[in-house]
């Protein structure tokens, strides 16, 4: 039973509250709206109503219906006074009664809010100075008002109201909001995850919006770490964001990994793989890894719980970056199955679900539509000390490497300082974008085996598009005992938009 | 001479042009089996940045091949 009704008259309670008694309902719930003596700090001596009765009373009755379709089969009667009330007097009235106590509150609370924005209604306060004035009651819904709805996915039994708790107070770190982080960020929003920490440097381009499901056209050249955050609250604005707009580093990413509850690495970065792999071990939160390629991606799990296996376990040293989406190409959904996965893992992991036996690596090909799972051991890092000491001396090390990635204000500034300047890109890149200042060419793969070509004494800058593979290359060129090589951080594509910004 | 069912992911599938095929090899393990992959398709990737597991379980690269196997090879990949 579902009743709503505008009353120029008092308003009897003891007769609505009546009205709502149900054997099959446990709960019953009611809001009482008095005139109260004083607004805006004026005192009020009583109040007049004036409602477009025809167009409140199909309004309160759409507020009881969408109640009853949000909290289900619940009883519900709301009463809105018209006419001249005096101090005290009830101006409205909410009962509702449900078979439990959790629809019941959250349904009267429902009706109440949505009375009171959206009913035609205003009001001519009258104040004791003898003065009068007509105030608007309804008013559009703020944003900061949305009242998020879970009931899909607490209607779940393994999620409930306690499972929704959970996730309130989760704190979820993403790394990347690019084609992984899209989907990642869209759902644990919409699920209500109580803080989600957003890391990314980079800003929006044309070229992302094929799989970037977070971002439009508009966004187009802004931060993207702050238009993944509009998004968020787009979606769900009592999610709390804390945006990074700068790469964790390896000094303070194991404090930020502490605190939070769980990492999600999203990025296409190869270097911010394994610093968010080393991080989480050391902080001991559970870390999902996905990366794709053309039409397949990888998933991995990693539960930072001793004996478990981590991705060094798997690929105990990081691969040569390669140029990532932009380089061997991407079909759009592609990061956006392996994003979903990735939140579905976190989802399960925050919810307490129980885990699959062994740690795994899922290969996914969607050309075929094939999934293979592989069971990992921990055996390679076990010989090595342990995850967390393999971790701890990475870290180290990639501490004490940061000052090999050097930034310029210019190319002129690097070339002052006394750099020898090595393109380090393949040729087919070189082709294409020939580099803009006269510098040696010796391409990646011939890097290792020709190190004679390289000059004795100078300092050696190592130039290649993004920085990535220069700094790879600088890391493994110190390795072999050449002290004195340095990469150029943000590479050629840096200085570009340096120059354009 | 022995039969067995290959997987390629990723930089070898391309390469490979194929997401399998089944050969018949006479390579007694599977690093000899890889070398013998790498001369036919051109792999640019050396055996020791991949992962190679048979039979849905990750292998060492000494273990020698039976008759029927499903040999897999995992390069890692970090698109996002």
């Amino acid at each position: 039973m579902i009743r709503f009704a505008i009353s120029d008259g008092p308003i009897d309670a003891p007769d609505l509250s009546a009205s709502l008694a149900n054997p099959e309902h446990g709960g019953f719930c009611a809001f009482e709206g008095r005139v109260r003596a004083r607004n805006d700090g004026r005192r009020v001596d009583g109040l007049e109503y004036e409602i477009y009765a025809e167009l409140a009373q199909a309004e309160g009755e759409r507020i009881l219906a969408e109640a009853r379709q949000r909290f289900g089969p619940i009883d519900a009667c709301g009463v809105h006074r018209g006419g001249r009330l005096k101090v005290g007097d009830l101006a409205v009235w909410v009962g509702v009664s449900a078979a439990h106590r959790d629809a019941t509150f959250r349904a009267c609370r429902y009706v109440v809010d949505q009375l009171k924005h959206r009913l035609p209604v205003w009001k001519k306060e009258h104040y004791l100075d003898g003065d009068a004035a007509w105030v608007a009651c309804h008013h559009e819904v703020p944003s900061d008002k949305f009242v998020p709805d879970y009931s899909r996915q607490t209607r779940l039994r393994d999620v409930g109201e306690a499972g929704q708790a959970r996730l309130a107070a989760a704190k979820v770190l993403v790394i990347g909001a690019g084609g992984l982080g899209s989907p990642v960020l869209a759902y644990l929003a919409g699920a209500g995850v109580g803080r989600l920490g957003i890391v990314d440097d980079d800003a929006v381009e044309a070229s992302n919006l094929h799989r970037q499901t977070l971002y439009a056209a508009p966004d187009v050249g802004h931060p993207k770490a702050e238009a993944a955050a509009r998004r968020v609250a787009a979606i769900n604005p009592t999610v709390e964001v804390e945006v990074f707009s700068h790469r964790l580093d390896p000094g303070n990413v194991v404090d930020t990994f502490s605190r939070f509850d769980l990492a999600i690495e999203c990025t296409d970065d190869v270097t911010s793989r394994y610093l968010s792999n080393d991080a989480a071990i050391l902080a001991g939160i559970p870390l999902i890894l996905a990366s794709v390629y053309q039409y397949e991606g990888q998933l991995q799990v990693i539960g930072a719980t001793p004996g478990e296996p981590c991705l060094r376990c798997l690929w105990p040293d990081p691969p040569m970056p390669d140029g990532g989406c932009a380089a061997s190409g991407v079909l759009g959904p592609v990061p956006g199955v392996l994003g979903a996965m990735q939140a579905n893992e976190a989802l399960k992991i925050l919810l307490g679900f129980p885990q699959p036996g062994s740690a795994s690596l899922l290969l996914v090909d969607l050309l075929d539509n094939t999934t293979q799972r592989l069971a990992i051991e921990a055996h390679r890092c076990a010989e090595r000390g342990g995850c967390a000491e393999v971790a701890r001396r990475a870290l180290a090390a990639a501490r004490a490497d940061a000052a090999l990635d050097l930034e310029f204000p210019s190319w002129s500034a690097a070339m002052a300082a006394g750099f020898h300047l090595v393109d380090i890109r393949e040729p087919d890149e070189t082709a294409a974008e020939p580099a803009p200042v006269a510098m040696q060419r010796l391409p990646i793969a011939e890097l290792q085996s020709h190190l004679a070509r390289l000059p004795a004494g100078a300092p050696i800058l190592l130039v290649c598009a993004s920085g990535r593979r220069s700094g790879h290359a600088a890391r493994r060129l110190r390795a072999r005992g050449v002290g004195n090589v340095f990469s150029l951080s943000g590479g050629i594509d840096g200085f570009r938009s340096k120059s354009r910004g | 001479m022995i039969t067995v069912d290959l997987r390629y992911y990723a930089q070898l599938r391309e390469q490979a042009r194929a997401s399998g095929e089944r050969v018949a090899t006479d390579a007694a393990s599977l690093a000899e089996l890889y070398d013998e992959l790498r001369s036919r398709h051109g792999f640019a990737i050396s055996a020791e940045l991949l992962k190679v597991a048979v039979n849905a379980r990750f292998t060492p690269w000494d273990q020698p091949l039976c008759d029927g196997d499903t040999v897999v090879f995992i390069p890692p990949v970090n698109g996002g």
